[in-house]
Order: structure tokens, then C-alpha cells, then sequence
């Protein structure tokens, strides 16, 4: 008994839980890392042996091969043919996500539904949609669809003489004049009109009348465009048939169209399930409290409950940002030109793979941050503020 | 600490994935270290893929599944055609047994990848000698077995010619030299096409048949071979008369092994010199008794002189008598062209022997 500690003495470092723990993680991320490396090196050892490239130079070489739908020629750079990848990625990304987003929430209101037709079809909709995989429903829509449903050029439908519409593409009227200052016009008119908004809402504020926000925003939006339209001397051309193409307007490739209809049914259908269930997250005191103040279904739904559930969808909605933007690599197989369909054409016309393929995954990691960096700021910004 | 664990946990997931994902290419990565630590100079030598051929017993040749004439997969499961003929000759060569091979379906997009990772032992996919590919893809061309340009198929009676054909819609197949060569000859002609490339020829057909594409552009004896199996009939569709580019078809080995490289050259020569000599497959037992020295070497047949007797083994690698086992078990050139080109409407043209005009030209065998 004489050896009863006395004092709590120091656990040896080999039994102390707190050195332990760092010491077991430390082992595990040396491991990861001796593997990445051995795996590297056996990459560099392999392509080494075989003199394949693995620096960035192939991006200088001419392309080889053409895009539908702008002018590179076959001698633009490779660095040209990704940069037009890129854009079209984006292209497909942002315009799906704007529409699946709009017919997401309007699905998942109409889940809810007091109205049992509404409510059954948004029901089926999502049911059937979300359980059938992304790349049968993708080549569905091309084989099926665009190319066996839509007339060929020579019968295309010509819905009041606007559009053309055939298996070589939807052709919608159309500006005439550079696109920058399209762009800066309709900047120009997106940045006054939410001033607008702003304005309204501070009046709101201070004298108690309804802001109207949205009706200012767009007359103001409507004004600004139509005087640059008028000033910069825009025109609209109209698609017509010329002989096997359509000429003027602007011409959405089928590829696209098929990429896009079904990106946008497929994440509209998660979407909708968020909504859906950000919707009844609400509290139900909140729906009440609405119908205490007489507000109509349809204000109660837009100024009291959608805010809320908006707020609660914000990080899921985000979530399907994302897989839309990866999914649109999909658009490869049915010969849309987007990012993986260059890469692969690229790698097929004597690129280097590994490399171009990492130029690939960078870029498409590089817009998925980016996108979630939006959607962070937006969710920062929705949260509610909890004291 | 909580964070960190997961932070822990989440690369051990990490890692087995990865290693999971290595575990296809261990063998093959391990093999290559060692030796770039051994032999790092005499890089051919060792560890050849003759050897392993060898060892495994089975050529392992990258193909396709759907090409009519050079590579279809018939209701049995095998695969039959021109290049399937050329992958056999290979085996019957290597092996002395032209059934001993492994048929690899690939993707027009990945077959150089497959050869780079040495998951086929040689290429014989309608794939054209470019310099970009020699350099870039890591592949050792060939002996070309087929002598073939780029064409244009269009439906019968839409285009008198390809210069007609402005502001058209050319589908091509993706990652290929079609591509380019398309892209070139539109802008040769000030044509304008809008070139669509597509994974698959079966999506090529659809879109096709759909009327989305007015020209279908590719090697003319690939042309051919789509033509008679349209579903419309072959007198639907029709064949441009411009060529509009050079498209040697040849077999491809990884860079590197240059043994290997002779190997498969020669078992590819073998089926063209045969046909030079007038040796088939039905005849080739009668040639084993000839007086011809020329011949006799080349069936590696005991040449008796007043010295004693010799087999010639030219010191390739392979069984003395590669020759008689390719042209006894495949065929010579002629026979394969007949059997599977010929019945598509292909002339041998270019494809003839060099004593006929054409470019086949085998060097001697002694």
C-alpha cells in the first residue's frame, strides 16, 4: 500500500487519449498521401515509358474539329474549343436552372393542392420523373422525342409563322446587333429595375403604401429596354426554312433542347419535393395567422408562407443546382457540345488524356464552387436571425 | 475534435475507394515500377508483351461489335469480319491457334486508352495512322490492313455531289480523324457544314433515318458496310463519288516494345505475302512439299541443302512456322478481303497487291 500515488501523476504519452487521437490521424493522412503519391508516380512512370504528354501545351494545338453553332474553324485552338465547352455548359446549367426552379416550385405548390386532380397529376409527375434514371430519360428525349417527334426540316411546324420548329433544331425570332450590348442593355435594365424595387420598398416603408415593387421593376425594366432597342438600332429577324437549314433568328440546337427539357424535368421534380416539404415546415401558425387577416390563398401563399419555405429549401434547392450543372455532362452522349463532349472529342483527336481530362474536372469543380458560394450567400443572407 | 474524426473518416473512405479503383491497374502499375527501377534504359526488353501473351495464352485484340464487314458480333456471340480475321491471324501466329483470342468492344473515344493501360495487347480497330497519333497516343502503327478514304453517304438523290452540299448537316462519329477531315473539306469548299459528332453509329443511324443529318461522312468502306444493312434498303442511300481524304487503317501496338510491334507486323504481312505466293488456306498443305526456297522459308519448311537442313527463323519471337499457321487457320489477304469485304460491294482498288496495282506490298520473308 505504500505505493498509492500520491499526487495524479502524468499518463504516459502512449496511453493519453488526446495523443492518441492526433497520432491515429496522422497515420491515416500519411497513408492517404504515400498512396496518392504512389499512384501519381506510377502515372507519371507509366506515361513516362510511353512519351505521353502530361504538361498543358496540347490547349495550343488546332482543334480538329468543328462546333455546331459558332465559328471556330478547325484550326482555333483546343484552348478555344474547351472555352466553348465551357460557355455552353453554362449555357445549359444557368437556363435549366431557372427553369427547374420555376416549374419545381409550382410542381411542389400543387402537391399540396386542395384540388384532387392537381394534386394527383403534380403527385404522379414527381413519382414517375425522379424514378426513372437521368440518361434513359436524356436519350428518351432525344431518340423519342426530338428526333422521331419533331417534323424534319422539310415538314417544320411553323406555329404563327415565329418559330420553326423541326428535328434540326427550335428557331426563335431574335435580336440583330452584338451581343455585349445586348448584354449591357439588358445589365443596364436587370440593375435600374432592382434600384426601382429598392425604392419602392424604402417609400413602403416610410408611408405605409403598397411598395408594388414588381409592377415599378418592370415598367422600368420594359422602359429601359425599349429605349436602348430603339437608340442602338436593334432590329428582330424572324427563323425561316431556307432550303435544308433554318436561316435567321436564333436557332437552339436539338442537342440542347433535349438536354435542357430534361434537365429541367428531372431536377424540377427533387425541387419540388423540397418545396413541398419546406412548405409544411412552416409552422402551421404562421398559415392561420394568414387566414386571421383575410389575405387570399394566393397573397397568404406568396407574402406569408413561400419566404418561409424558401428560407427552409435554400440549401437542398442548392444541392440540385449542383447535380443539374454536373448532370449536364450527360449532354455528351447525345451530341451536345458541352465540356465532356470537347474533352472527348479532343482526347479521340490525339489530346492527352490525363491531362485534358483534369482540365475538365477542374473546371467543372471550379463552377460547382462557385455556384455554392452563391447559394451560401443567399442562404446567409434568408436565414433567419436568431437572437 | 468531433469534426476531425469525420475529417479522419471520411479520407479512410477515401482511400479504399482509391485503392479499390487502383486495384484494376495494380498489376500492371507494379510490373512497370519495378521495371523503370531495373531497366531503365533497356525499356523494351524486358517484360514484353510477347512474353505475357504467351503466358496467358490468349491475344487480347481491341474491337468493336458493330462495324458490317470489319467487326460484327454475330447471333452466337463471335465476333466476324475483316479486322476479327486480322486479330485471329495474330493469335494463329503468336499461339499457332487463331481461336485464342480475347475480343475487346471499345469505344471509338477510348481505344487508345485502352492500349495505353494495357488492358489490349494490340488495336485492330479501323483506327487511322495519323503522325499525331503515333506521337500523342502512345501508339506504334503498322502494317496497314486496309488502304481506305473519307467519303460522304447521303440519301439517294439529295446531293448530285459534296460541293452541293452547302450549309448541310454532316454526322460523323466522335473522336475521330472523321472530324477533322469533315471540318477541313467544309472549309475547303467555303461549304459551311455543321459537323455532329456522335458517340455510336447506331445514334448516327437514328439520327439519320431521322432526317436530322443530310450526309453521313466516314470511310468509304465503313460507308459501305452502314449502306447494306440500312434498314431502308441500300438503294435509299448513296455514295458521293469524292474521296476527300487519306485513311490507312493499320493496327496499333503501345510504344515501347518494339518485339511485340514486329510480332503482330509480320503476322500481318504473312496474309499479304501469301496471297503474293497464291497460298490459301485450302491450298496450303500442297505448298509444304514446294521446291520453292522462297516458299519453303516462308512456311518455315526444313530447307534441305548439300550443307544439311535449316528452318529459317528470322529471330522474331515467334514459332518458325507462324506463316503456314495464319494463312492454314485465317487466310491470305484475299480470301479475308473476299470473305467479308466483297460481299459488302468493295472493290480491292488500292487494297490489291502491289503486282496488281495496288499498294499491298509485303517485304520478303528470308
Amino acid at each position: 500500500m505504500s505505493s498509492l500515488p500520491s499526487a495524479p501523476t502524468r499518463v504516459p504519452f502512449w496511453r493519453d487519449v488526446r495523443v492518441l487521437r492526433w497520432a491515429f490521424q496522422l497515420v491515416v493522412l500519411a497513408l492517404v498521401f504515400a498512396l496518392l503519391f504512389w499512384l501519381y508516380g506510377n502515372y507519371q512512370a507509366n506515361v513516362a515509358k510511353s512519351s505521353i504528354p502530361t504538361n498543358l501545351r496540347f490547349l495550343d494545338n488546332p482543334s480538329n474539329f468543328t462546333i455546331p453553332g459558332n465559328d471556330l474553324d478547325q484550326s482555333a485552338p483546343v484552348r478555344d474549343a474547351f472555352y466553348q465547352g465551357f460557355l455552353n455548359t453554362l449555357q445549359v446549367a444557368i437556363a435549366g436552372i431557372v427553369f427547374a426552379t420555376i416549374l419545381g416550385t409550382l410542381v411542389g405548390i400543387a402537391r399540396l393542392s386542395k384540388n384532387f386532380l392537381v394534386r394527383t397529376i403534380a403527385a404522379a409527375y414527381v413519382e414517375v420523373i425522379r424514378n426513372i434514371p437521368l440518361l434513359l430519360l436524356l436519350t428518351f428525349m432525344n431518340l423519342a422525342v426530338v428526333l422521331q417527334t419533331f417534323p424534319r426540316i422539310e415538314e417544320a411546324w411553323l406555329p404563327l409563322d415565329l418559330f420553326v420548329i423541326s428535328n434540326r433544331g427550335i428557331a426563335i425570332p431574335w435580336f440583330i446587333g452584338s451581343a455585349p450590348i445586348l448584354l449591357a442593355v439588358g445589365a443596364a435594365a436587370i440593375l435600374a429595375a432592382w434600384a426601382t424595387g429598392k425604392i419602392r420598398a424604402r417609400i413602403s416603408d416610410a408611408t405605409g403604401k403598397p411598395a408594388r415593387a414588381g409592377l415599378y421593376a418592370f415598367a422600368v425594366f420594359a422602359l429601359i429596354a425599349l429605349s436602348g432597342w430603339v437608340a442602338l438600332g436593334y432590329t428582330v429577324t424572324l427563323p425561316f426554312v431556307d432550303d435544308r437549314a433554318t436561316d435567321g433568328g436564333f436557332r437552339l440546337d436539338p442537342s440542347f433542347f433535349a438536354l435542357l427539357v430534361t434537365l429541367v424535368i428531372y431536377t424540377s421534380s427533387h425541387i419540388a419535393e423540397i418545396v413541398r416539404g419546406s412548405i409544411m415546415a412552416v409552422p402551421r401558425g404562421q398559415g392561420e395567422a394568414a387566414d386571421a387577416l383575410a389575405l387570399k390563398p394566393g397573397v397568404k401563399m406568396r407574402l406569408v408562407i413561400l419566404p418561409q419555405a424558401f428560407r427552409i429549401a435554400m440549401p437542398a434547392v442548392g444541392n440540385q443546382y449542383l447535380n443539374l450543372i454536373k448532370n449536364s455532362s450527360l449532354g455528351a452522349t447525345i451530341s451536345y457540345f458541352e465540356l465532356t463532349q470537347i474533352a472527348q472529342i479532343t482526347v479521340g483527336n490525339g489530346s492527352p488524356a490525363v491531362p485534358a481530362f483534369t482540365l475538365t474536372l477542374l473546371v467543372y469543380l471550379a463552377i460547382s464552387l462557385i455556384t455554392s458560394v452563391i447559394v451560401n450567400f443567399f442562404n446567409r443572407r434568408l436565414a433567419l436571425v436568431e437572437r | 475534435m468531433k469534426k476531425s474524426v469525420a475529417l479522419v473518416g471520411a479520407l479512410a473512405a477515401m482511400t479504399l475507394v482509391l485503392s479499390a479503383c487502383a486495384a484494376d491497374d495494380t498489376e500492371t502499375a507494379a510490373t512497370t515500377t519495378t521495371e523503370e527501377t531495373t531497366a531503365t534504359e533497356t525499356v523494351a526488353a524486358a517484360g514484353s508483351v510477347l512474353e505475357s501473351v504467351q503466358e496467358a495464352g490468349v491475344v487480347r485484340c481491341g474491337t468493336r461489335d458493330a462495324l458490317p464487314g470489319f467487326a460484327v458480333l454475330t447471333e452466337a456471340g463471335e465476333h466476324e469480319g475483316f479486322d476479327s480475321d486480322f486479330c485471329k491471324a495474330i493469335a494463329a501466329a503468336v499461339l499457332g491457334d487463331a481461336t485464342a483470342v480475347e475480343m475487346v468492344d471499345l469505344e471509338t473515344a477510348d481505344r487508345f486508352t485502352a492500349l495505353q493501360n494495357g488492358s489490349i495487347d494490340v488495336l485492330v480497330r479501323n483506327t487511322t495512322w495519323t503522325a499525331s497519333r503515333d506521337g500523342g497516343e502512345a501508339a506504334t502503327f503498322l502494317q496497314p490492313n486496309f488502304y481506305d478514304g473519307q467519303g460522304m453517304m447521303v440519301a439517294t438523290g439529295s446531293y448530285a455531289s459534296v460541293e452541293d452540299m452547302n450549309g448541310a448537316v454532316v454526322c460523323v462519329a466522335k473522336g475521330t480523324t472523321t472530324e477533322g477531315n469533315a471540318a477541313l473539306e467544309s472549309s475547303r469548299l467555303g461549304l459551311n457544314w455543321e459537323v455532329r459528332s456522335f458517340d455510336e453509329t447506331d445514334l448516327i443511324l437514328e439520327a439519320f433515318i431521322a432526317g436530322q443529318c443530310d450526309g453521313w461522312s466516314s470511310d468509304v468502306s465503313q460507308l459501305t458496310g452502314f449502306r447494306s444493312a440500312y434498314p431502308d434498303g441500300a438503294d435509299a442511300l448513296e455514295i458521293l463519288p469524292e474521296v476527300f481524304s487519306k485513311e490507312p487503317l493499320a493496327p496499333a501496338v503501345l510504344d515501347g516494345d518494339t518485339q511485340w510491334a514486329q510480332v503482330v507486323n509480320w503476322a500481318i504481312l504473312a496474309t499479304i505475302q501469301a496471297e503474293e505466293f497464291g497460298i490459301t488456306s485450302a491450298n496450303v498443305d500442297d505448298f509444304l512439299t514446294s521446291e520453292d526456297v522462297s516458299i519453303q522459308r516462308f512456311l518455315g519448311v526444313e530447307i534441305v541443302t548439300d550443307d544439311g537442313s535449316a528452318v529459317l527463323d528470322p529471330g522474331l519471337g515467334l514459332p518458325t512456322d507462324f506463316a503456314y499457321q495464319v494463312v492454314k487457320q485465317v487466310g491470305n489477304y484475299g480470301e479475308i478481303f473476299e470473305a467479308h469485304l466483297t460481299p459488302l460491294g468493295l472493290e480491292r482498288g488500292v487494297n490489291a497487291l502491289w503486282t496488281n496495282g495496288g499498294l499491298l506490298y509485303a517485304p520478303p520473308f528470308r
